[in-house]
């Protein structure tokens, strides 16, 4: 089945501190196309440029030099303004070491990325709600995250990627800080995802995550190249 | 509209994150503009009561220097002064000061002259002062409890104590003019003070073209070289240097406190924690734009800073106007005023707050948002990297 392309990198490098002595390039020449309603894993070593290829697809970063296509626009040379709009409305971020915001509650976490919009308090409350309960974490919802467990923590990050209803989620390491038993639950949720229509794409190094079935690709990296 | 106030809400949830962090500040912040606008609220208000007290002064007094002190002027001066074209009524003054041993306290005692019923009025009483009778003022009443009818002793020069009947006692409103005033017939005035006929504590002299005031003082100075002429305006400005004068002392004694606020403040607001910049990192990789954190910080500043400073600034006012400036009063009003206090009236300066207001809320805003806007313009890519 022809899938419409979502996302396409052309011959992406990324450079940190250049010039300097300790100039490193993270992502060297990376093409690759990533369909709609796919899951694409990002399999490598540590350091091998899966995260910050992660962050460049994610808008979180720009690119030295290349391109990234989102829905065939170019986005590494938008104004900050846009890619903040971009990010919001077509991504969601699980972060490997959740990120959460630690002197709130759960709920507040979850709601969070719609704040700064137009959304109604109520329209945001009822959403989130909706989320916790799918993800089970409803409960746990006036609980400040610190007090939660590393399970529970990553369902709350999960269930913050998902409030904008976005129509890409970018993993990274999302089994890090979880055991085999946490790590199936998640890889259960991640497979749920797919099935919604979600377009998945998950950096990581376990066998748990990249040897499942509904992991239509793996790109392998090393030392920032597609091998 | 709803984002700003949802952004506003998490901008209160922020800073009760960090509840004894901000209270420190808010408490010392507050007690900065406590004591500034302290200063300024008194200082505006003793000038303004100055203002107000002279405005019925007269244009023109002379007294008489000898090697550069005050002494009592020969009443046949006058005969001089009244030959200067454009010069009206001439009065000559008799007051002095008495020391009272029993209260410690110094009384301006004051000879009865034409007009001066008509300067000031009676709270109870008459304003009849004839031979052995005395009005005086609330401040003196107070001291020496005295109520109309006592008796209010005065020890002349002689030694020799002599009794006088309290037939008035001034107003509260007329507080600053005759706190301390004590007015006795002008014969009991010289017999009190061994003061003959031919002397005068000074003179006041009535000009007819205000204009003119200070060509007749010139004149006055060239007829008698050895007076001094002092005009109202000369007494009021003495009287705004002698208050910023004061106010600059008080201001210099606390500036140790200030500037530790100001660095305080600096460092807290300059150096974001890893904690805080980090969170700015969260919500810029979520989707929040710059200018949303932009919002929240300076929703954070303006709140700290606002509440601070209202709190400081109503505090001042209470202290000053309800509480009669205790703290600052004396260094303000000087040691040599009678103890009894009078009450300011409350005078308001919209332009000395805006100033206040811009000197210390401003600035504290914008060492707030700064730093912010800094970590707000990263890259959110370096949250990825943990």
């Amino acid at each position: 089945m022809n899938r419409e392309t979502v996302i396409r990198v052309e011959d992406v490098s990324k450079c940190i501190n250049r010039g300097r002595p300790n100039e490193v390039w993270p992502v060297r020449g990376v093409s690759l196309e990533i369909e709609r309603a796919q899951c694409v894993v990002l399999k490598g070593p540590s350091g091998s440029g899966k995260t910050s290829l992660l962050s460049l697809i994610g808008c979180m970063s720009r690119p030295t030099e290349g391109r990234i296509l989102l829905h065939g626009r170019d986005v590494a040379k938008l104004p900050e303004r846009f890619l903040t709009e971009i990010r919001r409305n077509t991504f969601g971020f699980i972060f490997q070491q959740f990120n959460l915001i630690p002197g709130i509650t759960v709920k507040e976490n979850v709601m969070l990325p719609l704040y700064p919009t137009e959304m109604g308090l109520t329209e945001i409350k009822t959403r989130a709600e909706r989320l916790m309960k799918k993800l089970r974490i409803y409960e746990r919802r006036h609980f400040h995250v610190k007090g939660l467990s590393g399970g529970e923590q990553q369902r709350v990050a999960i269930a913050r990627a998902l409030i904008n209803d976005p129509e890409i989620i970018l993993a990274d390491e999302p089994t890090a800080h979880l055991d085999t038993r946490l790590s199936v639950e998640l890889i259960e949720i991640l497979k749920g995802l797919r099935e919604e229509g979600k377009t998945l794409v998950i950096a990581t190094h376990d066998p748990l995550v990249y040897e499942q079935g509904f992991v239509d690709r793996v790109v392998e990296m090393r030392d920032g190249r597609v091998i | 509209m709803i984002k700003h106030l949802k952004i506003l809400e998490f901008a209160l949830s922020s800073l009760w994150r960090r509840k004894f962090k901000n209270l420190g500040l808010i408490v010392v912040f507050s007690l900065i503009i406590f004591t500034l606008s302290s200063i300024v609220f008194l200082t505006y208000s003793f000038k303004r009561e100055a203002v107000a007290v002279l405005k019925d002064a007269p244009e023109l007094i002379v007294q008489r220097l000898s090697a550069g002190r005050h002494e009592m002027m020969p009443v046949e001066y006058m005969k001089k002064i009244k030959d200067i074209p454009g010069v009206g009524k001439i009065v000559p003054r008799l007051w002095g000061y008495y020391y009272d041993i029993s209260t410690g306290g110094n009384y301006t005692v004051m000879a009865l002259r034409e007009g001066l019923q008509d300067k000031i009025s009676l709270m109870e009483g008459s304003f009849v002062v004839g031979s052995g009778s005395c009005v005086v003022g609330r401040g003196v009443a107070d001291a020496r409890f005295l109520d109309i009818g006592s008796i209010m002793p005065l020890i002349g020069a002689d030694g020799n104590v002599r009794r006088f009947r309290v037939a008035g006692i001034f107003t509260d409103e007329s507080n600053l003019l005759t706190n301390d005033l004590v007015i006795i017939g002008e014969k009991d005035f010289r017999e009190v003070f061994r003061i003959p006929q031919s002397i005068a504590t000074d003179i006041v002299v009535q000009i007819y073209n205000p204009t003119e005031v200070d060509n007749i003082a010139r004149k006055i100075k060239e007829a008698l070289p050895d007076t001094r002429p002092i005009t109202r305006r000369e007494i009021l400005r003495t009287y705004d240097t002698l208050f910023d004068w004061r106010s600059g002392m008080v201001l210099t004694m606390f500036l140790g406190a200030i500037l530790a606020f100001v660095i305080l403040a600096w460092d807290k607001a300059t150096g974001l924690s890893a904690e805080e910049r980090h969170e700015i990192a969260i919500l810029k990789a979520i989707g929040w734009e710059t200018s949303d954190v932009m919002e929240l910080k300076f929703w954070e500043g303006f709140i700290i800073s606002s509440l601070s400073f209202l709190t400081g600034l109503i505090g001042g006012y209470l202290h000053i106007y309800f509480f009669g400036a205790s703290i600052f009063s004396p260094a303000l009003k000087g040691w040599s005023v009678i103890f009894p206090e009078f009450r300011l009236v409350p005078y308001i300066n919209i332009y000395q707050i805006a100033v206040l207001l811009f000197f210390t809320v401003i600035p504290y805003m914008a060492a707030t948002i700064v730093p912010s806007w800094k970590a707000a313009i990263t890259d959110p890519d370096v949250v990825m990297r943990g």
